[in-house]
């Protein structure tokens, strides 16, 4: 090795000898167009040439010695138009313009990084720019509507909660869905870990402003290095570094307002009497009917009494609903006040042998919905010190802590929004108490058992809490070795800890939402999760001959995931002063559990670039996971894509307004391993005891043929650009098809078990998509620049063995897409006598369906009435900018997709299932024959109509105005004056308009308890989203 | 030294590499591989523990398989005013195919079938004859009685028309170990399954001591062939397992009816008069009843007027409905850790007090002493020479709200509103999800 060393040695001095002889030396200085400031870190090479080359320095200035016969020099960097200048006897002096769309921007890609022009994958990118200052919890949210074929959709509007993330749609029905997320390198935990039935979201602990870009991997090429783990797509996630110059001090704060994006309307009292009137009579109708009374009378009679005690009790025990004289508008008691303000502080800088990027941030948020609210510190150091000329070693150290006060899931009477059920007539504060309607019952001292309607949810503001705190560590330390000219090692070493605590305490006045306990009850659980990363790999870069350009990339990846839970409950607390299991008298539950998965891995791929124009990669992963039985633990994932840059062909070099023309393909295999950590055993557990003595049972039926999901995935597309590179377009179409599903079986009951996991059945996706940029107008003050993301994915099981899986009316079945609505179709009311009417849509002999119609539910079959999954997605983005004022508005949209407003069938039911308040609509309904209506009759608990069909189904499009920004940046002459950077004011407003058809509270919507693969769009009493308008400042010194 | 950072990165990368892939091989912590879960005597008892709770989930005999079909027989006694959407179509007698509470009885009913054949299937592993008896017994005690709240809630009563060829359900005998094509299994006839419901009952019975803490004992089986012999109208078997377990003299009313139905918040234990129930404890276990009927919890179940007039004055029984926030309801199930009743000893003197009657015997007391009893301890009057009517009408009131009073109808051959007892829509449909798994399952007549 020394002798190795010592020939290159010689050999180097060799070289610097010959070019001594044959160089020049070409110096200059680079600025930023937009208020002429040095640029330091430009890269200058010479064309054609990417070993050799230099980098500006602070002052923007640089020298380089190039060979003689070099004629141009190109300039590049990050987030700035790649500029290419002819060597003249002069200093070179140019400005470079900030571009969002480069071709020859740095993409990060799996284990390296690319310049955008020679990526024959399909890679999205969104920078800092993008994500900065967006008032959101997590940065998912910040993404919406700014990458082609990334379909992203918050559950509800409750803070710190589930965001569903679907790369050119969904590649697995049983199996996990969301992508892989890559956090410098490092795996990230997104392991929900939640225990109240509605999902929180582990990225919600990352601060938006410390990332740099996310890339997110679209096709298999670009993510078939991540293997098994690549079907679902990749994000990768980079956060900031410093740069070598004068340190920066960054400052940014921003408060504002949010509320609801819309509302649902609901009766007023007398509107509700009413309803409830005609509910009698008709229930009555019904009990004659059935023989319950001997005459009409008697049984209307009979319900009318019922009806009119029901009154008399939620109206706190008074006739006051009699005269409607207590209006109570219960869905605005849902929602609080909510602030937002985050603070940002960071230092950024360096030296040529050390970079620096430190910040902190404190987020405080307040939910729109009653006792939600969202706080988050968390601070980052990354530093990277060059040691040697061969060799830099660096650390990215995040830790966070989040706190999430947080409320029940959608399906619970305690959650804020379900309070719309409660009649209108029952007063917010019990005037026979003086305290909050259901705290109190004189009759017994403890709170009323049946009064209001429901339990209160206001008695859950005011007398529990539940709150998850969680404190994340994400950190890895990496070396970058120089072993020779072009040949690098790298070898990280990452960890993500993850430590959270749930407490809750439900306090006396919450018992009749408490099981009926007296003295408050109480939850503890703690998770912990160590997951361990480490990858190790070599790069070699080299170009050969002037026209050959070569890229290698080959290393290993280890992953080690564990988890630990310990939970308790307890009950009976000598107040609701204390709330720690500590003070309860009797221990309910306590449990600890452990789980844990590991990868191994192998990867390598290679780039290959020929005269600039012909370029090539292949990849492969061979992954081993804990996951899978021991024959199956092994998978091989190979890729490989090619593109041809045809405007640097002779044929087109005369075409003026042609500047760039790529065509692309790629194709290749990815898995997916999202599945329990055992699912491949036949497992007996312990959680069985009886009567306090431990007990097993079998849970899970073994399959020890289990494997991965496999997606074989294409992608061909074009990018262009024309007009001076004013308009660039990006086309890409998409075949991805996945075999061998990790399907949940259903089996027959009989056998003990209801489900087992098996590799069964395909599902295709295909789709295009499209992103053009625009600068529209570039003038010297004025600039005004576009860009619109458009993507179209259709979703079809092909296959799944002719089974139909999905629990409610959501359905995974053959030749449909994933979650597809099934139910009745409903057909109004009977206008002979007011029952629900539903098509029968029998299959006749003659192969037509039976459109008569039944009153009767079984006799009519299901059929297709809407789909969960939107027919496109969009984004469209404006920017102008008029010296220092900036415009920038984002527009977004889903469009095709259907709702189920599962709430429906309690809230727009006629009156027909519980004394739940109504919406409007209802009062429509059905009262005397020949009346023809879409509401059937109102019969109290008669449930007519109310089961699942086409009644609850409405359109899901819309289009927001996603954000808006307008800000205002401090012209040089004053920042001098005042010997500051850079001031920018701004006022932005998020989720400012929504335009939509759908009835229900927000169409970007789904219950959160129910969510699933299947399971998607429907909406449960589910918070709508956030709308926000802020106020802020950005100050740089 | 750059020389051997290259060595030591390599070195350690391939170190990395193969020291891994032992670290493939991870175990999990909850739970053990199937095949070594039932290796010793310990093992089987304790798998014998956890078809118990199976058996008690509350999806079966932690209440719903009883809870449903009374909302499903109700005669206007009770008013339904909840949520539970599948609940509510049960007690409108609208049960769509698919509707998830009756897939549920179904689901864990089964589990808990093959929870205890697989313990049937490692007798061999227990060390003496003694214990051997006692699990086969208890296993054989809760397969009886599934197969019976299954058969007559899925299928045609036993009365109604030929039930040598009336389809019943499933029976399944074997622990299931991979799903195979002889999973697609067809129907028995509702003969068969009373007739193995018989076997396993009569089994159990002989095989079971006569204690065994809260687990199933000789007398329990002797108390639910008691109930099945009644349902299947066989009153001579009927009378005589009553009376068996009536001789046994292990156990005795409870002074009053309120001690029958302890309200406590604590936790509690079985009494006297408990023959069996399913254990709930603050800690495992849930009481299906107390969810529904009780205002404590969610209270979706209150008592009619109807109901009410049906008592006598002075009845003690009256005295346990009580009034909450103008409903009432009933006090039976005012426990949230109350144990289920699954077979008390009031039953056993009414089911043998009918047989005598309807056969003309007095084995073991007269109708009107076994009547007495019962109508003593609430407060009335004997009836001297008392009528069948007489009994039955004490034996619904007694045993209101616990599960009996469709299975009655049928048996009597009443009616549920204008319903006639034998109509279909009294039957649960087979579920959905089991027929589209299962080609060879038929469906019920109406659905």
């Amino acid at each position: 090795m020394r002798k190795l060393k010592l020939l290159m040695l010689i050999g180097s001095l060799f070289s610097i000898q010959l070019l001594f002889a044959q160089t020049k030396t070409v110096s200059g200085k680079i600025t930023d167009a937009k208020d002429g400031s040095p640029l330091a870190g430009v890269s200058v090479k010479p064309k054609g040439n990417v070993t050799a080359g230099t980098t500006t320095g602070l002052d923007g200035s640089f020298n380089l010695s190039v060979d003689a016969k070099t004629k141009v020099l190109v300039f590049s960097s990050i987030g700035y138009s790649e500029k290419e200048v002819t060597i003249s006897d002069k200093e070179i002096v140019i400005s470079m313009v900030q571009s969002d769309n480069s071709l020859s921007e740095v993409v990060v890609v799996g284990y390296g990084t690319k310049i955008k022009r020679d990526i024959t994958g399909s890679v999205s990118r969104v920078g800092a720019k993008e994500l900065a200052n967006t008032p959101v919890t997590s940065f998912e949210n910040a993404l919406q509507g700014r990458a082609a074929g990334v379909f992203i959709e918050q559950q509800n509007g409750k803070v710190g909660q589930g965001i569903k993330v679907r790369v050119r749609g969904s590649a697995s029905v049983s199996a996990g869905s969301e992508p892989l997320y890559v956090l410098d390198g490092i795996p990230l935990i997104t392991t929900n870990l939640s225990s109240n039935g509605a999902t929180t979201n582990p990225l919600a602990d990352i601060n938006p402003n410390d990332i740099e870009s996310i890339e997110i991997l679209k096709d298999a090429s670009s993510a078939a290095i991540y293997g098994s783990r690549g079907s679902n797509g990749v994000v990768l996630i980079s956060t900031k570094k410093g740069k070598a110059g004068k340190s920066k001090i960054e400052f940014g704060y921003f408060t504002g307002t949010q509320k609801p994006t819309r509302k649902m309307e609901f009766m007023n009292s007398e509107e509700y009497v009413q309803l409830f009137r005609l509910a009698a009579i008709g229930a009555g109708r019904q009990d004659f009917l059935r023989g319950l009374y001997p005459t009409l009378q008697a049984a209307i009679d009979a319900n009318v009494l019922f009806v009119e005690s029901r009154m008399t009790r939620y109206s706190a025990g008074n006739t006051d609903w009699q005269t409607y004289k207590v209006n109570t508008d219960w869905q605005a008691l849902a929602f609080q006040d909510a602030p937002i303000s985050q603070y940002d502080l960071n230092f950024s800088g360096g030296n040529d042998k050390t970079i620096f990027f430190m910040a902190g941030q404190y987020l405080d948020q307040k939910g729109i919905m009653v006792r939600n609210g969202f706080k988050r510190y968390s601070g980052r150091l990354n530093l990277e010190n060059k040691v040697r000329d061969w060799l830099s070693v660096g650390m990215n150290m995040n830790f966070a802590r989040s706190l999430n006060s947080r409320i029940s899931n959608d399906n619970a009477f305690s959650t804020p929004l379900q309070i719309t059920a409660l009649s209108p007539i029952t007063p917010a504060i019990d005037p026979r108490t003086g305290q909050t309607s259901g705290a109190l019952d004189n009759a017994t001292g403890l709170p009323n058992t049946n009064y209001p309607v429901y339990y209160n949810p206001i008695l859950s503001l005011e007398n529990a809490s539940y709150g998850t705190a969680v404190n994340r560590t994400i950190g890895n330390v990496f070396a970058n070795v120089t072993l020779m000219k072009g040949l690098t090692f790298r070898s990280e070493f990452g960890i993500d800890q993850l430590n959270q605590n749930e407490e809750s305490y439900n306090g006396r006045k919450t018992r009749r939402n408490n099981g009926g306990a007296t003295f408050g009850t109480g939850f503890f659980t703690a998770d912990q999760i160590i997951n361990v990363n480490t990858n190790n790999f070599f790069r070699y870069v080299t170009s050969f001959k002037g026209a050959h350009d070569l890229e290698a990339v080959a290393g290993t990846s280890y992953q080690n995931y564990k988890s630990y839970n310990s939970t308790g409950t307890a009950r009976d607390f000598p107040s609701d002063a204390f709330t720690k299991l500590v003070s309860a008298s009797t221990k309910t539950d306590a449990s600890s559990s452990e789980t844990q998965f590991t990868f191994l891995s192998y990867f390598a791929r290679a780039n290959y670039k020929f005269n600039n124009k012909y370029l090539f990669s292949i990849s492969g992963r061979y992954d081993g996971s804990s996951r899978f039985g021991k024959n199956n633990r092994y998978g091989f994932f190979p890729a490989a894509s090619a593109g041809w840059i045809l405007s640097e062909e002779k044929f087109l070099s005369n075409v003026k307004w042609l500047n760039f023309l790529k065509l692309k393909a790629s194709y290749g295999q990815t898995g997916n391993a999202e599945i329990g950590n055992f699912a491949s055993r036949g497992l007996y557990s312990g959680d069985a005891a009886y009567g306090g003595q431990p007990g097993t049972r079998p849970t899970q039926i073994p399959n020890p043929d289990l494997t991965w999901e496999n997606t074989t995935s294409s992608d061909i597309g074009v990018e262009f650009s024309i007009l001076n590179s004013r308009i660039t377009v990006e086309v890409d179409y998409y075949q991805r098809k996945t075999k061998d599903l990790l399907l949940s079986v259903e089996v027959p009951g009989t056998s003990g078990f209801a489900t087992q996991l098996r590799n069964i059945g395909k599902l295709d996706n295909k789709g295009f998509e499209f992103t053009i940029n625009s600068e529209n107008f570039v003038g010297k003050n004025f600039r005004w620049s576009s860009s619109i993301n458009f993507a179209a994915n259709k979703n079809k099981i092909k296959d799944l063995k002719g089974q139909v899986l999905g629990g409610g009316v959501n359905k995974a079945k053959e030749g449909y897409a994933l979650g597809t609505f099934f139910a009745r179709e409903f057909a109004g009311a009977d206008p002979a006598n007011g029952d629900a009417l539903y098509i029968k849509n029998t299959l006749l002999p003659d192969g037509k369906r039976d459109r008569s119609t039944t009153n009767n539910y079984n006799l009519a079959e299901d059929v297709e009435i809407g789909n969960p999954n939107p027919d496109f997605i969009y984004g469209f983005r404006n920017n102008f900018s008029y010296k220092g004022i900036d415009l920038d508005v984002l527009l977004q949209g889903v469009a095709g997709n259907d709702i189920y407003l599962a709430g429906g069938q309690y809230f727009a039911a006629s009156g027909s299932n519980g004394f739940d308040n109504q919406t409007r609509d209802q009062l429509k309904a059905w009262q005397k024959p020949g009346d023809i209506t879409n509401i059937p009759e109102a019969r109290t608990f008669y449930a007519n109509g109310v089961n699942a069909s086409t009644r609850y189904i409405t359109k899901g499009s819309y289009l927001r105005v996603k954000s808006a920004t307008l800000s205002y940046s401090l012209p040089k002459s004053i920042l001098n004056k005042i010997k500051v950077d850079r001031v920018k004011i701004y006022v932005r407003g998020q989720n400012l308009f929504t335009f939509t058809d759908y009835i229900g509270w927000d169409p970007e919507v789904n219950a959160d308890f129910s969510a699933s693969n299947i399971s998607q769009g429907n909406d449960f009493y589910s918070a709508p989203q956030i709308k926000a308008l802020i106020f802020g400042i950005n100050i740089g010194l | 030294m750059k020389n051997n950072f290259l060595y030591m990165a390599i070195i350690g990368g391939l170190v990395i590499a193969a020291g891994c892939d032992k670290k493939l091989d991870t175990v999990p912590k909850q739970s053990i591989d199937e095949l070594n879960a039932l290796k010793t005597a310990s093992d089987v008892q304790v798998a014998l523990i956890g078809t118990y709770a199976d058996f008690g989930g509350v999806d079966s005999y932690g209440g719903r398989i009883f809870l449903n079909q009374d909302l499903l027989g109700d005669n206007n006694e009770l008013t339904w005013t909840g949520t539970f959407a599948g609940m509510t179509q049960i007690k409108n007698k609208a049960i769509p195919k698919d509707n998830g509470f009756v897939a549920n009885t179904w689901l864990v009913s089964y589990r808990a079938i093959n929870d205890l054949n697989n313990v049937l299937s490692a007798l061999d592993v227990l060390p003496t004859q003694a214990v051997k008896d006692r699990t086969e017994g208890e296993a054989k005690f809760i397969r009886g009685s599934l197969f019976f709240d299954l058969v007559r809630s899925f299928a045609k009563a036993y009365n109604d028309g030929t039930p040598a060829s009336n389809p019943g359900v499933p029976i399944v005998t074997t622990p299931t170990r991979g799903i195979t094509e002889a999973d697609q299994r067809p129907r028995n006839t509702v003969a068969e399954v009373y007739t193995q419901v018989i076997q396993d009952l009569t089994d159990a019975e002989a095989k079971l001591p006569t204690t065994n803490g809260f687990f199933a004992t000789k007398n329990a089986a002797a108390a639910m062939l008691a109930r099945v012999s009644l349902q299947k109208g066989d009153y001579a078997n009927a009378r005589d397992a009553a009376n068996r377990v009536i001789a046994s003299a292990i156990y005795s009313l409870r002074p009053t009816y309120a001690q029958v139905f302890p309200a406590s918040a604590a936790q509690v234990v079985n009494h006297s008069e408990d023959i069996f129930a399913i254990q709930v404890t603050t800690a495992q276990g849930a009481n299906g009843f107390h969810q529904f009927y009780s205002p404590q919890s969610r209270g979706d179940i209150s008592i009619k007027a109807a109901h009410l007039a049906l008592y006598e004055a002075g009845d003690a029984r009256r005295n346990l409905f009580f009034v909450s926030g103008g409903s009432t309801f009933t006090g039976k199930y005012e426990s949230r850790y109350g144990n289920v009743h699954i077979l008390r000893l009031a039953e056993m003197y009414l089911i043998r007090a009918e047989a005598n009657q309807r056969l003309g015997t007095s084995i073991g007391a007269t109708p009107e002493q076994d009547l007495t009893r019962i109508r003593q301890r609430v407060g009335l009057p004997a009836i001297i020479g008392p009528t069948l009517n007489d009994i039955l009408k004490e034996r619904k009131l007694e045993l209101m709200f616990e599960g009996h009073t469709l299975h009655d109808i049928k048996r009597l051959q009443g009616t549920v509103g204008l319903l006639p007892w034998n109509d279909k829509t009294l039957i649960y449909p087979i579920p959905q999800r089991e027929r589209n798994v299962n080609s060879n399952l038929t469906q019920n007549e109406g659905y």
